[in-house]
């Protein structure tokens, strides 16, 4: 779990669980609060997260990692209900 | 490490660390499939940081990594509820999807029923064409579509009608 006070990380999110286009979405939503890089390393999509904004209220990294699992099931779901 | 064994179920506790107030769970990826794993991860998304992880596991059976954060300060009991609470919610999920799939027909047909009754006995297939009419969308037979005033406006040369005592 990505530690609050850094002021820059990096956070491992597994391909099999994390869809690409669902991090990228996160991302945008958090761009004002920091600067987003993603790139593939071996099974997991590494997102280095620069630039944090340090008067940005509550953890921008957790609730980035939150938003991106959100996005996937919502993706996944729906990719579900369209071939249901 | 603390292990919770259930009959259908089992989450082992890997690390629990109440001054950074996080746990993280494993989970045996055989008994456990994704749509239960986001299912539980959904439910908790709003109390707790969740992060999903995939231990390939060489040589053995691959496990899923649950951290989760609490989004308050967390002792390490509470970390312990939490995660009990998170196996919970997996066996929880789990049986949801059993039932959906053992009953999904019946779910299907009730579904289906629902919605010809709602539409009056109109079944899809009733809205196929059979016959073209050779109409378009934009013709208007019956002048639904005709403004009321200009439906009712007064001719120039028609007289006013008299007024009723």
């Amino acid at each position: 779990m990505p530690d609050a006070a850094q002021p820059s990380q990096t956070v491992l999110l597994h391909r099999a669980l994390y869809m690409q286009q669902a991090i990228k979405e996160a991302a945008e939503t958090f761009a004002d609060f920091a600067s987003f890089a993603i790139t593939r390393q071996g099974p997991h999509y590494a997102v280095a997260i620069a630039d944090i904004d340090a008067e940005a209220d509550g953890d921008v990294v957790a609730e980035f990692c939150n938003f991106a699992l959100f996005n996937t099931m919502q993706k996944k779901r729906r990719k579900v209900q369209a071939v249901a | 490490m603390t292990q919770t064994t259930g009959t259908a179920t089992q989450h082992t506790i890997e690390t629990c660390n109440a001054a950074t107030s996080t746990v993280t769970l494993a989970l045996e990826m055989g008994l456990y499939p994704t749509e239960v794993l986001y299912g539980a991860a959904y439910i908790f998304i709003d109390r707790a940081f969740v992060l999903l992880d995939k231990d390939e596991g060489q040589g053995r059976i691959g496990r899923w990594l649950v951290h989760l954060r609490g989004k308050t300060p967390l002792d390490d009991q509470q970390l312990r509820a939490l995660s009990g609470e998170f196996g919970n919610e997996l066996l929880s999920q789990a049986l949801r999807r059993k039932i959906v799939k053992q009953n999904q027909k019946l779910i299907e047909e009730i579904t289906t029923q629902a919605i010809a009754g709602a539409a009056g006995g109109t079944l899809p297939t009733d809205f196929l064409a059979t016959d073209d009419d050779g109409m378009d969308f934009l013709d208007d037979p019956l002048g639904i579509a005709v403004p009321w005033e200009e439906k009712f406006k007064k001719k120039k040369d028609e007289p006013a009608p008299e007024a009723k005592p």
